[in-house]
């Protein structure tokens, strides 16, 4: 069954006829207890994002026919491998906002270590989401909030972990293979579709994705910021923006 | 890109942002004390030099690079073919054009953009608005490239001193333009949702009934009419709520329903712009002969036309229309009290008054 044909049984669309607009997001949040003094208000400002996102379209006379959220919160695979990766399903908005609540605030800062953290991990089971492929349009969006650099992806103390997920590709070269361009053959994301947008540290790896991979977007932060009112439009902007 | 960086002799003066920007980060800038706009492109992106990924994926990625840079310097090139032209000083176009790194940048003027946006205007403003849009957009079509993103937000108002006597229209933002009967792929092309053309809009939708050919400048004249209708009446040409905008509307034969308040011969024109049929649309020298008294942009008596639900351009609680609500760079401040002249209408093209201000840098270093 398509995207397309999923919506069709859930909602009516109110905008029949014009582009239809699928627009996915995985906020990928650095769980770790550095996080602490911020992740509320991230939590915070990713519940209010739904409302966020659909006055601003409204504002724009545009409409969103079909928004997903997911969430995958990390922490460190080599310091405490049971709560590493915490990944919830899409949830289609607004019909399942009460889930979404739920595991946005069940995430707390807790483990983590010394930096680096297992942020590339969460940003390659993001890019390996069930993205919608339906509708006339789509826009994919991975935001990252993190405080800190990440290990390089497949770090033998990392792998070593009984919950390292399966199959995630071996190192940055594949990552970003997986992450695609335009004439990429191996692309998990559809290219026009796809954003990612970084609220990181201007460090490795997360300096070198943005110069080096397309359709990125690096937001340096510092640690203790959290997700304010200028990030909250910088993310409705990659969306609404193109639409 | 950070505040307080220099980019290829560029000091970057602002923040980057996105705001109104969709596949770019832009800021303002300095050189030579000069003012500029610099935009970071998101994509393609070349390669590191220190790359360890696959010889193909760096050919691939090559390839984009190649073809980028061939459309970019192709429409500029175009650009730059009647710059000097009566008209060409309110085509913003690129002064110049850089890799740095794996990233492509481009710089233009900056423009002081005025405090109060169309809204403000009179008629006489409204005339001279048109006008000089009209006149920017002849000279694109003059040589056969299609903006493709034509709406309010790349229409900047020029700031001039309070002396001045008129402020012009500054047409920004060619990323999206093409030569005429070639877009690029549907998935690729831009083009905005309510001021988009039906053909693109079939297009967009890989309508097997639209060509590539077919994407032409007459699509142009579309949104043309469409924002000639909103900067005179603050809103879009009111449909049936069943349809999401003007281009959905009329691909699907619905009518558009003009503001009564507009003189006829307004009316009939826009009337012509909105066709199903391209070919059936005026082009800019048919608008330009039209649209050449200030009676026309007047407003007649009347109540503002359209139900809830039936004007794609109006908030469901009034107020400004969202394409001139952007946090924004269109502003004016004042007008000067003088009687705008109407900018004449440009004689047959005449070799360019000067050469080429683009500079080029692909990064010849690169090994």
């Amino acid at each position: 069954m398509s995207g397309t044909d999923q919506y069709r049984g859930q909602s009516p669309d109110q905008y029949r006829g014009s582009l239809r607009y699928a627009v996915d997001i995985v906020m990928c949040i650095d769980a770790t207890a550095s996080m602490g003094p911020v992740l509320e208000e991230v939590k915070r400002s990713a519940l209010n994002f739904p409302a966020r996102l659909e006055a601003d379209m409204a504002q724009k006379h545009k409409a969103i026919s079909r928004l997903r959220l997911k969430v995958i919160a990390f922490r460190d695979f080599a310091d405490h491998a049971d709560d590493a990766l915490q990944e919830s399903d899409f949830f289609v908005m607004p019909g399942e906002a009460d889930k979404f609540e739920a595991f946005v605030r069940g995430l707390s800062p807790v483990g983590g270590g010394d930096v680096p953290e297992s942020g590339l991990e969460a940003l390659a089971l993001a890019i390996r989401a069930p993205w919608e492929r339906g509708l006339d349009r789509r826009r994919h969006v991975i935001v990252m909030f993190t405080d800190a650099p990440a290990h390089p992806l497949g770090t033998p103390d990392a792998r070593a972990a009984h919950t390292y997920p399966a199959g995630l590709p071996l190192d940055g070269d594949a990552l970003l293979e997986e992450w695609g361009y335009a004439r990429s053959q191996q692309a998990l994301m559809e290219n026009s579709a796809k954003r990612l947008v970084l609220f990181a540290p201007d460090a490795t790896p997360w300096k070198e994705i943005s110069e080096e991979w397309n359709m990125t977007i690096l937001f340096p932060s510092t640690a203790g910021q959290g997700l304010e009112e200028f990030e909250m439009g910088e993310i409705i902007n990659t969306i609404g923006n193109s639409i | 890109m950070k505040l307080g960086t220099t980019v290829n002799g560029y000091l970057v003066t602002s923040r980057p942002c996105n705001d109104d920007a969709g596949k770019c980060v832009w800021a303002f800038a300095e050189r030579a004390g000069k003012p500029y706009f610099i935009k970071r492109f998101l994509e393609p992106k070349r390669p590191r030099p220190d790359s360890t990924a696959s010889t193909r994926s760096q050919e691939l990625r090559m390839q984009e690079c190649a073809e980028f840079e061939r459309r970019h310097l192709q429409v500029g090139g175009l650009l730059r073919q009647r710059h000097g032209e009566p008209g060409s000083g309110n085509l913003v176009i690129p002064l110049d054009f850089f890799v740095v790194g794996s990233t492509y940048y481009k710089v233009t003027e900056k423009v002081e953009v005025a405090e109060q946006g169309p809204e403000t205007f009179d008629a006489q403003h409204k005339l001279v608005l048109l006008r000089t849009l009209g006149l920017s957009l002849r000279l694109l079509h003059a040589i056969g490239v299609v903006h493709g993103d034509l709406k309010p937000t790349n229409v900047l108002i020029e700031r001039k001193p309070a002396s001045a006597a008129f402020h012009p229209a500054k047409l920004i933002d060619f990323d999206d333009a093409y030569v005429s009967g070639e877009p690029p792929p549907p998935g690729v092309v831009g083009g905005d949702q309510l001021f988009g053309s039906p053909e693109w809009l079939r297009y967009m939708k890989e309508d097997p009934r639209v060509r590539r050919r077919d994407l032409t400048v007459r699509s142009d004249m579309f949104s043309m009419g469409l924002m000639t209708h909103h900067y005179l009446t603050q809103r879009l040409p009111s449909h049936d709520p069943a349809f999401g905008s003007p281009a959905e509307a009329v691909a699907e034969g619905a009518p558009l329903e003009f503001d009564p308040r507009l003189a006829a011969p307004m009316r009939e024109l826009l009337g012509a712009l909105a066709s199903t049929d391209p070919r059936a649309r005026p082009d800019i020298d048919e608008f330009l002969s039209t649209v050449k008294d200030t009676q026309l942009c007047e407003l007649g008596p009347g109540a503002v036309p359209g139900a809830p639900g039936r004007a794609a351009g109006e908030r469901a609680s009034g107020g400004t229309p969202a394409a001139s609500a952007r946090p924004s760079r269109l502003r004016m401040t004042s007008f000067g009290t003088p009687t705008p002249p109407v900018p004449p209408t440009p004689k047959p093209s005449s070799p360019p008054a000067r050469g080429s201000r683009l500079h080029i840098n692909l990064g010849d270093d690169r090994p």
